[in-house]
């Protein structure tokens, strides 16, 4: 009798869910629906998908990104590993700054430099110098003295569209910062604002603020003519802990781990020709210097840019396009006011660059994409007592870059072969060729990988090179990912990676603390990357998994753990993150998003002959909830969450051996948020 | 206690074919061709292509050559609309000789190897060729489709293989489509 029951239950729940899908094509519901599809205008065949209705996941997923091609692709054949993340998925999460977003993307994390400042790592990689290029609207938001890029209430996460993130190389399209990763961030433009957008957000945490900032932009697109202005003032609070250096010596944070950003972007577009400037001021509060306590109390330490683009693409012939583009950027980072400015350190340098970039569509299958750059780097010091390398108080540097790309799209394959060489008159050549291969049949898309990288030396590396000089470092990486759309609603992606670079620039203190720069050795890493998404009207789940390993790789002293022969400081080897939304009613989600730490391994104290001792860091376990409403009111909507619900107090580790002790971040913070748009028209 | 432990045995059959019936389905319904949205395009060409005077009246042959989904979305159109007054009629085919005599003749994919002797049979006849496939309009077919990046449906036009087979196309048509000479 039970037996029978269970068929039976079997037999219907078999075909309750063969109805459901059933269901969709009723026949007397197809035939209106068809009866009107018939009738459809032309224009509206014009918005008609080779595979019909796309679902919220294939919208997603083909949707066109040119960050690892110059030309548009979906995401599933782009020829990178990439993660893209839309403006709704970092509102609705409600993300206080991009060390949030970011720590959610499969191998990105982020670990403790000097003065306080926190860089990014990818794939278990120290990358913070030079490494990971950032794209903020296509400018190099890397300062050029160290190549390095300042995360923790910084950018204007509020503002932001889309990111686009390679979580490989990308050298062979931009150049000497983009050796394991580029971060392209596009912020919302003249007609995505379409009129005034102000935002606010406050966070809490247990003893003090996290952050206020405000934000506005406005814009408009008016026939050929758009612009937009954005601006974004706060403050913040890198954290409430306390910390305490290798001599047990502590400063409290509260009050003097500032972090206060002050940024605009200005964009003006007429026909083809677009001008943007961008100004990026930063100022933090650090008491904890090369790793021991400051004395004498926290001190400011300001990162100031600002960048300018004129661009004018001229269309040559249908097939044929040619971008001239010119750009300068400013730059003062590592500034201390709270010193004399005529002792401490006080440089300045600017970057002029112009590129010329031609784009030739030979057919609909067949692009090259090929061109040329140079760009001359100055730099200054502004104080009384300290000099370049080449003793005197100015440098300058000129470099220029060839480079050429091929993408070729058959019914079998696609491939993407280019390559980029630079010479630098200071440091010599680099030539990083690449080639891939992807395709998506229908359910199933690969894509298989190689990839040359290379880090260009900063202005600093030069200057505090050995006596042996500084050299570009190479590296070569091997991709290969394999997705899998489980349903209309689901997608599998997984990747391996190897990342092998030779002679990689490391930085070292000596016992007088000073700077230095050298090419040393070998290291890299290998993992593997998974991700499962579900996207639907009710909202999505993106969980993900990352792994690294260096124990087939060389090590870099200052960057191995003795102890064990897979991990590298700061990074943990296994990661999972979690992002969900469930869009409970209209205008109203809740939003979940967790991070997975494994063990993690840091230097943290020194032993009695003055060596630092290594120590095990317990797994960390970051859960973050945030409701989104959009309120009745038309354009206005509201939040709060908490972040770091479990109050885990993360810190964050020194990913080499700096005598730097670990970083505490935030305490649980209670975030609140308020973004109003008015629109001027609606858009069409 | 057996009946206790086949029961749990079956239970868990259950789950696992529950399971691949789970999955299977969603195979089902993963990013397949919207042979519908090709059947409305098809609608059109046959709506703003001009054939000459003498094959304008009697029923519309619509041939399909080859086996392909998009039959049975062509029958559904035939027997729900009508071309000018005019009866739509499908005809399946799997031979280029058993396309004789048709108005419009569609090249499924796994036919697309025949389109030059089938430009060279209906050569100067007024019949449409549309090749499903991307590239036939190249070859020989006078409209083909095109899967563009962004998953959007589009349309070769070979102008003068169309004038070829004394057949009109409309500007509005013309403006539509993508045309390759």
């Amino acid at each position: 009798m039970n037996r029978i029951r269970v068929f039976f239950y079997a037999t219907v729940l078999w075909f309750t869910n063969a109805n459901l899908t059933f269901a969709q094509t009723d026949t007397v519901a197809v035939k209106k629906d068809t009866l009107d599809y018939y009738d459809m205008s032309l224009d509206q065949l014009l918005k008609l998908k080779a595979h019909g209705v796309p679902s919220e996941l294939e919208k997603l997923i083909n949707s066109l990104i040119s960050v690892a091609s110059k030309k548009p692709l979906n995401v599933r054949e782009s020829p990178s590993i990439v993660s893209l993340i839309t403006e709704e998925e970092i509102k609705n999460s409600g993300a206080r700054d991009l060390i949030d977003v970011l720590r959610l993307v499969p191998g990105i994390d982020f670990g403790v430099d000097v003065e306080g400042q926190v860089g990014i790592g990818v794939r278990g990689n120290w990358a913070h110098e030079g490494k990971v290029l950032v794209l903020l609207d296509g400018q190099e938001m890397n300062e050029i003295l160290f190549a390095t890029t300042q995360f923790g209430n910084h950018y204007p996460i509020e503002q932001i569209k889309k990111i686009e993130v390679i979580r490989g190389p990308g050298s062979a399209i931009y150049g000497g910062f983009a050796e394991y990763g580029v971060i392209n961030i596009i912020t919302r433009q003249a007609e995505d604002i379409n009129g005034l957008t102000i935002s606010g957000t406050y966070g809490q945490m247990e003893k003090d603020y996290g952050r206020r900032n405000a934000n506005i932009s406005i814009g408009k697109k008016n026939g050929d003519f758009a612009f937009s202005l954005s601006g974004m003032i706060g403050q913040g609070q890198r954290s409430d802990q306390t910390y305490t250096d290798f001599a047990d010596t502590s400063y409290n944070m509260t009050g003097n781990s500032s972090l206060n950003p002050k940024y605009f972007n200005a964009a003006f577009a007429y026909k083809g020709l677009s001008f943007r400037c961008i100004g990026d001021f930063y100022d933090t509060k650090v008491g904890d210097g090369y790793g021991n306590v400051i004395k004498s109390g926290a001190v400011i330490e300001s990162f100031n840019s600002i960048f300018y683009e004129l661009k004018y693409p001229i269309q040559i012939s249908e097939k044929f396009t040619l971008t001239p583009r010119v750009n300068y950027k400013t730059q003062t980072p590592w500034l201390s006011p709270s010193y004399d400015q005529k002792t401490a350190y006080n440089r300045n340098a600017n970057r002029a660059t112009g590129n010329l970039t031609a784009s030739w569509n030979i057919n609909r299958h067949i692009n090259f994409v090929f061109g040329t750059e140079t760009y001359q780097d100055k730099a200054t010091d502004y104080t009384d007592s300290s000099f370049f390398a080449n003793r005197t108080q100015h440098v300058s540097y000129f470099n220029y870059t060839f480079f050429a790309q091929g993408l070729i799209k058959t019914r079998v394959v696609n491939f993407i072969v280019g390559a980029r060489y630079d010479k630098h008159n200071a440091y010599g050549e680099a030539f990083v060729p690449r080639i891939g291969i992807t395709k998506k049949y229908n359910k199933f898309h690969f894509k298989a990988l190689y990839s040359g990288a290379f880090r260009a030396p900063a202005i600093e590396n030069i200057n505090y090179a050995d006596s042996g000089g500084i050299r570009p470092e190479l590296t070569q990486v091997l991709e290969l990912e394999l997705g899998y759309q489980v349903t209309r609603k689901s997608i599998l992606t997984a990747n391996v990676y190897d990342i092998t670079t030779n002679n990689p620039i490391v930085y070292y203190t000596d016992t007088t603390n000073a700077d230095h720069y050298t090419n040393s050795g070998h290291s890299g890493s290998q993992g593997i990357e998974a991700e499962y998404r579900i996207k639907d009207k009710w909202g999505y789940v993106a969980l993900n998994y990352a792994f690294y390993t260096v124990a087939n790789k060389g090590k870099i002293h200052e960057y191995e753990v003795s102890q064990s022969s897979s991990s590298l400081l700061a990074f943990a080897n296994h990661r999972l993150n979690l992002n969900a939304c469930w869009k409970v009613a209209k205008g109203l989600s809740l939003n979940a998003t967790a991070s997975y730490y494994g063990s993690r391994w840091a230097y943290t104290s020194v032993d009695s002959l003055g060596a630092s001792a290594l120590e095990k860091i317990d797994p960390t376990f970051l859960l973050n909830f945030f409701v989104k409403y959009d309120t009745p009111l038309k354009g206005l909507s509201i939040g709060a969450g908490c972040y770091d619900i479990l109050n885990q107090k993360f810190k964050y580790i020194q990913p080499y051996n700096g005598g730097h002790a670990m970083l505490p971040a935030s305490s649980r913070e209670i975030v609140f948020r308020m973004n109003y748009n008015l629109n001027f028209k609606k858009k069409n | 206690m057996n009946n206790t432990k086949h029961i749990a045995t079956l239970k868990k059959l259950l789950l696992v074919v529950l399971l691949l019936r789970g999955i299977y389905s969603g195979n089902c319904t993963a990013q397949e061709t919207d042979y519908k949205a090709y059947t409305l395009f098809i609608y059109n060409f046959m709506k703003y292509v001009e054939w000459p005077e003498a094959q304008s009246k009697g029923d519309f042959v619509l041939a399909v050559l080859g086996d392909s989904p998009i039959t049975k979305e062509l029958q559904t159109l035939a027997s729900s609309k009508k071309l000018k007054g005019r009866n739509i009629i499908i005809k399946k085919c799997n031979t280029p000789e058993e396309t004789v005599g048709c108005n419009l003749l569609y090249i499924s994919s796994s036919k697309s190897a025949s389109v030059k002797a089938l430009k060279e049979q209906t050569k100067d006849k007024p019949i449409l060729i549309v090749g499903e496939r991307e590239g036939l309009a190249k070859k020989g077919a006078g409209l083909s489709f095109v899967t563009m990046e962004d998953d959007e449906l589009k349309f070769d036009i070979n102008k003068k293989e169309i004038e070829q087979h004394q057949l009109k196309i409309s500007s509005s048509l013309l403006s539509l489509g993508i045309v390759i000479n």
